[in-house]
């Protein structure tokens, strides 16, 4: 990340100062962003961990353990995406505008299917595990992280059209939306991670 | 002699003679992304919510003058009291106090012409409204009763629909202060003038990225306590609740890993005033630099690791020494600051203006507040005095002797600055010795009703405490009173004050080098700070504030 950042930032030439301090200051809030917002998800892993240990083994006596089948090809989805917005972001930065817009039309489509898996695991949590803290704490996390994946897709999706329509074309500093949002994604596909990793194969 | 560096270009010398206008009014009532007007914009919102806040206060002294109800209709009306009270001073007075002086002043001591992000700064100001009105609606709606601290079962179980509207403007005060550390953090990295290296940045700035890296860090847990509780409140989920699988120790956990860093973000920006006045004031440089503005980062780390020791009493008991232990390392680096301003002060050439008489006071009462804090940081005397007014008398020591004072000090040092004109240094004195003698008969008694074994948040006690709970109230009378004094010298200086010119304290950092109040862009052309901001006592420091002095056209203040 850091020797991405410290890549970015060589070609200077035709940034005048204004333009090149905004973008620093930009990717700088973003990483000082990135690294609080993920806090919020810490917190609730925080809380699933409490929680279990209110019960004397974990998931509780006559739950079934989640089946991480759905939530694995999900997160297979989600990688997918995240690396085909990096691609989508290097093209546009190459001058390759087609490129982009199929590498994120690939990414949206992903994210979409992402999303539904996560929609799916939500709404068929059995009666038997919402009775315990194992069920509850799955809809808290997986609830919470798709509310954050739903409102960075549909940025996504505007910059998306933005971009069709000619807005980033101009160089780097104008592209800042897409690297921005580019950003936010990945920061979804690492928060879903640590979820994934707590929610279906920490017992 | 070193070469001098004037501040300002030359060609800017000549139009300086025309002073800088102040803003209408009526700028600071609308959407501005003017850091200087957003700093105002926090200061005066946040000077009324204490206002509020006091006298919600003062009602609390006069219920506990006597020993039986009798203000209160019910001991619940005191639980409410209580509750808005506290949740009014920690986040809609300290906190965004302390966001007022850093907008105003840290980019001005930068050298930069706004914040990194204007437009979110402004943004972070305006959700804090109408946080207030969802907070204070929520208080006559139905009242919240679970103290700020609103721990469950009372938050979940007992407490009205009032509870439900404080967290939610908890929630969007949280989003404010992540958004304005987001803003200070970045300000502070890249907008620094290329010969101002991090040590050679003012220790205000200093106290401020430590304060927003513990913001920034620390502010999302709120966020996830708050989403649980209104969960909990709302959705009939049972995170807190025993009965269906919850845990109460959850929450504490939960919002003390906030709420203790939270703690240092409303006193280290204190520590960095106090540098900045201690050293003007007494004409000489701070002791020990690195030190101090290492000390903030110390503070910082060390605050992230002792949060459990607010549970004491409902801990594992193998967790308690280890946080017992680490409570009280973090003494270490507040000592260091501590020593470092009596070395500053020490041998100084003192001016006893107002801002110095607070910040001495702040050393005095922040001092106390520090040593009950280890007194508390014990285990065996914590278990003690859990829940009596000792603890009271503690954290008001730290919130009130500490931030307060240093709030104090910082706008009887800034005020020129803002507002082009000087506080009257009389009522200041006056002022500071009204609330110097009325904290410290207030809060100091209460160290030993406490031992005594009064408890804290009751609204009625023993009759044997009478006596010193009318001691308390009586003080605490003339705490407040000494409130209207400082309104009174805001009023009268901001509209007949002397005219306080460009750097009235001869003071070496940037914020000084530009007119009072400064222009909408700050600096006339890049500014290039003194090589040492707290250089004081040397020809070239003479020299630079000369030079200040004769770019606008200078006539100090009162005590130039």
């Amino acid at each position: 990340m850091t020797s991405a950042i410290a890549r970015q930032e060589k070609p200077k030439i035709g940034l005048d100062r204004d333009a090149a301090l905004r973008l620093k200051n930009n990717r700088l809030g973003m990483t000082i962003f990135q690294a609080s917002w993920i806090m919020v998800f810490l917190a609730m892993i925080v809380v699933n961990w409490q929680l279990r240990f209110s019960y004397a083994q974990w998931p509780p006596a006559g739950v079934a353990p989640f089946d991480p089948l759905l939530p694995s090809i999900a997160t297979l989805a989600l990688l997918l995406s995240a690396a085909f917005v990096r691609q989508g972001w290097g093209s546009l930065r190459s001058g390759k505008l087609g490129d982009f817009l199929s590498s994120w039309r690939l990414a949206l489509a992903l994210g979409g299917a992402f999303m539904a898996i996560i929609v799916y695991e939500f709404m068929t949590v059995s009666e038997a595990a919402l009775a315990t803290q194992y069920g509850v704490t799955l809809r808290l996390m997986t609830g919470f992280h798709v509310v954050h994946a739903l409102a960075i897709s549909a940025v996504m999706l505007r910059v998306y059209r933005g971009a069709r329509s000619g807005a980033y074309s101009g160089g780097e500093h104008e592209a800042w939306a897409v690297e921005g949002t580019a950003k936010l994604w990945y920061f979804v596909a690492v928060a879903w991670i640590l979820f994934y990793v707590v929610l279906y194969w920490i017992r | 002699m070193a070469t001098i560096a004037v501040p300002l270009g030359a060609e800017a010398e000549g139009h300086e003679a025309e002073a800088v206008q102040r803003p209408a009014l009526s700028e600071y009532l609308r959407w501005s992304v003017d850091h200087k007007i957003i700093g105002v914009q926090y200061g005066v919102a946040s000077f009324l919510f204490f206002i509020i806040g006091g006298a919600m206060a003062m009602l609390i002294r006069l219920e506990l003058w006597t020993p039986d109800l009798d203000l209160m209709v019910s001991g619940a009306a005191y639980n409410s009291l209580f509750t808005i009270h506290g949740t009014i001073m920690i986040f809609l007075f300290i906190i965004p106090m302390w966001a007022a002086f850093g907008n105003f002043v840290v980019p001005l001591q930068l050298g930069a012409k706004d914040m990194a992000f204007p437009w979110l700064n402004a943004f972070a100001f305006w959700l804090i409204p109408p946080a207030a009105i969802v907070v204070l609606l929520g208080y006559f709606v139905n009242p919240a009763e679970a103290g700020w601290t609103s721990y469950p079962p009372l938050s979940t179980l007992f407490s009205g629909d009032g509870q439900t509207l404080w967290a939610l403007g908890a929630h969007l005060l949280g989003i404010s202060s992540i958004m304005g550390s987001i803003n200070f953090i970045v300000t502070i990295f890249n907008m620094r003038p290329p010969q101002m290296t991090l040590w050679r940045m003012p220790l205000l700035c200093w106290a401020v990225l430590a304060t927003s890296i513990i913001a920034v860090m620390a502010t999302p847990f709120l966020a996830g306590a708050l989403t649980l509780l209104l969960l909990d409140r709302v959705a009939g989920t049972t995170f807190f609740d025993a009965a269906g699988g919850g845990d109460v120790l959850l929450w504490q956990n939960i919002f003390w890993f906030y709420s203790h860093p939270a703690v240092y973000i409303m006193v280290l920006p204190g520590m960095g005033v106090l540098s900045e006045v201690l050293s003007v004031h007494s004409r000489k440089p701070v002791f020990g630099y690195r030190m101090v503005g290492l000390s903030s980062m110390g503070i910082a780390f060390v605050g992230f690791t002792v949060w459990a020791h607010h549970m004491f009493t409902s801990l594992q008991p193998e967790l308690r020494i280890p946080f017992m232990i680490t409570t009280m390392i973090i003494a270490v680096p507040t000592g260091i600051k501590m020593f470092s301003w009596l070395g500053t002060i020490w041998g100084g050439k003192i001016r006893f203006t107002s801002a110095m008489l607070f910040a001495l006071g702040f050393m005095s009462m922040f001092v106390i507040g520090g040593i009950t804090g280890v007194m508390l940081a014990a285990l065996p005397f914590d278990i003690h005095v859990h829940d009596t007014y000792f603890v009271v008398s503690h954290f008001h020591f730290v919130l009130f002797g500490g931030s307060v004072f240093a709030i104090y000090a910082a706008l009887y040092h800034w005020f020129p600055k803002v507002t082009g004109r000087m506080m009257n240094e009389r009522l200041g004195r006056i002022h500071f010795a009204f609330t110097y003698f009325g904290f410290l008969f207030t809060f100091f008694p209460m160290h030993i009703v406490g031992m005594l074994g009064m408890p804290r948040r009751v609204a009625v006690y023993d009759p044997a405490f009478a006596p010193w709970n009318q001691l308390i109230s009586f003080s605490a009378f003339v705490l407040g009173f000494s409130t209207f004094i400082v309104i009174y010298n805001i009023i009268r200086s901001y509209y007949h004050g002397p005219v306080a010119g460009a750097n009235p304290w001869r003071a070496l950092t940037l914020e000084w080098a530009t007119t009072s109040p400064p222009p909408v862009t700050n600096f006339a052309d890049d500014p290039i700070p003194f090589e040492d901001p707290y250089g004081y006592g040397t020809e070239a420091s003479a020299a630079y504030l000369d030079a200040v002095d004769a770019a606008f056209d200078g006539r100090g203040g009162p005590d130039g």
